[in-house]
């Protein structure tokens, strides 16, 4: 059966420190005015029951099933692989900038150089074709991020996401995301 | 939001970041020679080496592509770290191609701190050190001059030349960060020690905020034994990232965590909660110890930390039931006192307390070559130990180091000579010091950055501008390197080898050091040639017998090739099989491995401590009266003022990768936070910009207003403000927690200060 890759985040483990993101940066060449992932550490946060928390939220593509960015592409230059990652074909991007504006993650950005729009891959490019997993994973101090193919039912995301509860972003849009959340199940700590 | 930045905020901050790193406006950095641009020549395979972006010295490997990038991921063959990295750690290479970068030797023109520098050749500048230093020699004596150099950095070059050249006021950068907990495990173990925190199942966290002052090993078995269910109390007077993984909380009041520690042996000791067996076997001084914490009452000590009694008893109830498999984190940096070395004293007297000491999940003494072998019979193999080249004698230097180590009753004696209380230098400059007959001229300073990080940057300053002569090596033109005379063009550590290190865990450890990567950029040249080079400038050429680092190394590995072909390919080596003394298990396997050590092995089935553990020292007793525990209250602030402490960010650390592009961009401004109270009291909104201020500084920042804070305090990272207008990144974001500390040396420990009293308005 094709591949089907996907990633798990778990807010559990992510501690904020960006090591993802730098690594990101570093593997993929990005400049330095845009960026491909960030997490954003919200918090100290209040909950409504009046405990603290943090809450990481990986800001990056979330490689959807149902991809808004590639039916607006006129050109198909927006396109999911066979391994269903998406991606952008610079050659035949004419810049219309139309799945900037479909994707509803805000994960796309130009890329200076080329002015195509530009976007996480799971390091389609350069890892993944190595057999490495992506650089975000590599690094993660604390194993926050799982990475796997969710066609094999032996893989180590689908043996995660069998154990422990996940929800993805804006799941109501119905995009369906690749990307999986663990959500921070402590809830917080009395002030 | 506490560190990152929004999208906007981002891409606002780069674009003028990138702006400014495009200007070079100094002589002798990279930017101005246009060497950037050229293809990087180096290994294009991963080459094993140690990180330097700050002190935890994680193993790493890193590669060229394509003459281009450097990739860099944490090595694979580290189980302790699972071959991960931290955002620091990625960083690296900016470093290499940071046009902000000093290639070249630059010499002050102007006056110190004006920012006016001419490019000079490595010949002239060995030529100006070298006769400055005969100079003063001449006038004050050698021993006028401090030579400070990081650990595992370029300690071994330039403590060497230091010797050589007649100085035996030697420091490292320890009296600001470890040297406190350094000196407790050698009062109480005679020995190094470290936790097993992923096989614990009950950790106290006094501030050591793992998940943030980022030790790779650490946070991974933390969240380990949180998934193994473990319980975790941390005890911090603001909500960080360590407090939020934890499984309770407590905004302990800054500054008086030895009062709850006092009260939480009172309660082990008087419920009798501890391991008598254990302290009678193992121990000496516990009845000292039992009379010395009795006033010490959870009720009477509860006002005092502002943690309710109850709680206190119920903790250290909760901690003894989970020994051995129990952990009093003797912490890292937290909130430093004036009782600095009684506090993490205690802290160790906890765990020692409930026998949780070399059992799993509990403390370890390291175990080195030296310990090691004392447990292998004739005829077992014996640890290998790094030998060291043959130096020719130093020169006897008649008076005492600044800080008196080395004399009988001295109060630093625990102290390691090549550690010394940095901390007195500025003191030691501007003032008598009692017994010291004479004042420091001259600081060569390899790598640290002492206006950054001291306390009370205004009294370092001083200092520095009183000095004959200033002279530093580093990678870029610190806040240090600012006020300098001269400033050597060290090599970021992917463009050099380094020597071999050995270390002690439950077993001997051996790393590779440092390994080239890359060619050095520009005229960057490595610490160990530097020294080598000036020593010989100097015609102190005999103290370096070795031609290089390859020699170096060859010598300390003497004819064990097969240590030295396993450290090059891999990074590292072990020695052995891992041993804890009182684990039964592991004394069984110790023994079938090495069935000699056998004679050493008790009737329990495991094997005794090799010394008592003291639970009272007569040393410290004898030099300042402070053999036992004690609590000494301190006034930090005035009343109507707030306490201010500080803590490390996971981007940013230390004094020295603040100017990195993508850490910065990352992360410029930390913020100041407040409690919501305090600043509705105060007139303060979220954002607004605001003034910290005292007697000592006036530093300004964005409020960042969270419960997660006590009401009478004030926290920020430090690391922030930089005062090196070449460093034009950091440059004068954000606070500058040192700054605004007091000049403080604690009594036995020489450690800096790190909560003092501020007031805080919009700006
Ligand atoms: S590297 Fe891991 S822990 Fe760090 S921010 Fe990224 S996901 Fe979170
Ligand atoms: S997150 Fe955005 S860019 Fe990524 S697949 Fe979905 S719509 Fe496309
Ligand atoms: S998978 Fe690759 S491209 Fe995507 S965020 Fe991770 S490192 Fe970046």
């Amino acid at each position: 059966m094709a591949k089907k890759y996907g990633m798990i985040h778990d807010n559990n483990l992510c501690i904020g420190c960006q090591a993802c993101s730098v690594a990101c940066r570093s593997e993929n060449k990005i400049p330095e005015s845009v960026y491909r992932l960030q997490v954003w550490v919200n918090g100290p946060t209040e909950y409504p029951n009046g405990t603290l928390g943090y809450e990481y939220h990986r800001q990056s593509c979330v490689q959807c099933e149902n991809t808004p960015c590639v039916s607006v592409c006129p050109t198909k230059a927006s396109h999911v692989n066979e391994e269903g990652i998406v991606l952008v074909d610079v050659d035949l991007c004419v810049g219309c900038l139309y799945c900037i504006a479909a994707c509803p993650y805000q994960a796309r950005y130009v890329h200076p150089v080329t002015k195509a729009p530009d976007k996480c891959t799971f390091c389609h490019e350069s890892r993944l074709s190595r057999g490495e997993e992506p650089a975000c994973v590599t690094v993660c101090p604390t194993d926050a991020l799982v990475f796997g193919d969710l066609n094999d039912p032996k893989s180590k995301i689908n043996q995660v996401r069998s154990e422990r509860v996940t929800y993805r972003q804006k799941e109501k849009l119905g995009t369906s995301p690749k990307m999986f959340i663990v959500p921070n199940h402590k809830g917080g700590i009395n002030s | 939001m506490t560190q990152m930045l929004s999208r906007r905020s981002f891409l606002k901050l780069s674009s003028a970041a990138a702006a400014v790193a495009s200007l070079s406006s100094i002589p002798g950095t990279l930017g101005a020679l246009e060497e950037s641009q050229k293809q990087l020549k180096g290994n294009a395979k991963y080459t094993p080496s140690i990180c330097e972006m700050c002190t935890s010295a994680c193993t790493i490997e890193a590669k060229v592509e394509e003459g281009k990038g450097v990739f860099i991921k944490g090595n694979p063959a580290d189980k302790s770290r699972g071959g991960k990295i931290c955002a620091r750690g990625s960083s690296g290479f900016n470093q290499l191609y940071d046009p902000q970068r000093l290639v070249k030797p630059i010499m002050r023109v102007g006056e110190r701190g004006e920012g006016k520098w001419k490019v000079v050749s490595w010949d002239e500048a060995y030529t100006f050190i070298a006769n400055k230093l005969e100079e003063i020699k001449q006038k004050h004596g050698a021993h006028t001059v401090a030579f400070t150099a990081r650990s595992g950095w370029n300690k071994t070059w330039f403590h060497n030349l230091a010797q050589a050249y007649g100085s035996h006021n030697l420091f490292g950068h320890e009296a600001t960060c470890p040297l406190a907990y350094d000196m407790a495990m050698d009062d109480i173990f005679e020995n190094g020690i470290s936790r097993d925190f992923g096989k614990a199942k009950y950790i106290i966290n006094m501030g050591h905020n793992v998940f943030e002052g980022i030790v790779i090993s650490y946070a991974r078995q933390y969240m380990d034994m949180l998934a193994h269910g473990g319980k975790v109390v941390t005890l911090e007077p603001r909500f960080s990232a360590m407090a939020a993984k934890s499984t309770e909380w407590h905004a302990i009041k800054p500054g008086h965590d030895i009062a709850f520690v006092l009260a939480f042996i009172n309660v082990l000791i008087n419920e009798n909660l501890y391991n008598k067996k254990f302290v009678e076997k193992y121990c000496e001084g516990f009845e000292e110890l039992k009379a010395s914490v009795a006033e010490y009452t959870p009720e009477k000590m509860a006002t005092e930390c502002d943690i309710p009694a109850d709680t206190i008893k119920r903790l250290a109830r909760e901690f003894a039931k989970a020994a051995p498999k129990a952990i009093f984190d003797f912490g890292h940096r937290c909130g430093f006192t004036p009782q600095e070395l009684e506090l993490r004293r205690a802290m160790m007297m906890c765990n020692v307390l409930v026998g949780a000491v070399e059992q799993e999940g509990g403390y370890y003494l390291n175990k080195g070559a030296g310990f090691y072998n004392k447990f292998l019979g004739e005829g077992d193999a014996k640890a290998p130990g790094l030998k060291k080249p043959k130096i020719p004698a130093y020169p006897k230097i008649a008076v005492p180091r600044i800080d008196r180590i080395g004399e009988k009753d001295n109060e630093f004696f625990l102290a390691g000579k090549g550690a010394g209380i940095v901390t007195l230098i500025p003191k030691a400059t501007l003032e008598d010091l009692p017994g010291v007959p004479y004042r420091l001229h001259g600081w060569f300073i390899a790598r640290n950055n002492p206006v950054m990080t001291q306390s009370n940057m205004e009294t370092v300053i001083k200092a520095i501008k009183a000095m004959d002569l200033v002279v530093v090596f580093d990678i870029q033109v610190s806040d240090t390197a600012w006020y300098a005379d001269i400033v050597l063009p060290d090599t970021t550590y992917l463009e050099r080898d380094e020597e071999f290190t050995a270390s002690g865990s439950k077993n001997p450890g051996y790393g590779v050091g440092r390994q080239k990567v890359v060619e050095p950029v520009g005229e960057s040249r490595p610490g160990w040639r530097v020294a080598k080079e000036l020593g010989e400038k100097m015609g102190l050429g005999d103290y370096f017998p070795y031609k290089d680092i390859e020699d170096y190394r060859l010598q300390q590995v003497g004819d064990n090739v097969e240590l030295l072909a396993k450290l090059k390919a891999t990074g590292s080596a072990s020695f052995g099989v891992p041993l804890l003394l009182q684990d039964k298990k592991s004394v069984a396997e110790f023994v079938k491995k090495y069935p000699s050590a056998a004679s050493k092995v008790n009737e329990e089935g495991t094997i005794n401590f090799p010394e008592k553990i003291r639970l009272f020292s007569h040393k410290l007793e004898e030099v300042s009266k402070k053999g036992a525990l004690s609590y000494e209250p301190y006034k930090y602030k005035e009343a109507d003022e707030l306490y201010f402490v500080n803590g490390k960010s996971a981007v940013r650390t230390n004094g020295h990768n603040g100017n990195n592009l993508w850490l910065n961009n990352l992360c410029d401004d930390a913020g100041v936070w407040i409690h919501p109270k305090t600043a509705e009291r105060l007139g303060i909104k979220q954002g607004d910009k605001v003034e910290v201020y005292n007697k000592y500084s006036t530093q300004k920042g964005k409020a960042n207003v969270t419960k997660g804070v006590r009401e009478d305090t004030i926290f920020a990272y430090f690391g922030f403000g930089h005062v090196s207008k070449e460093l034009k990144r950091a440059y004068g974001k954000g606070v500058n927690s040192n700054a605004l500390y007091a000049s403080f040396v604690s009594p036995n420990s020489g450690m800096n200060l790190h909560v003092v009293g501020v007031k805080v308005r919009k700006a």
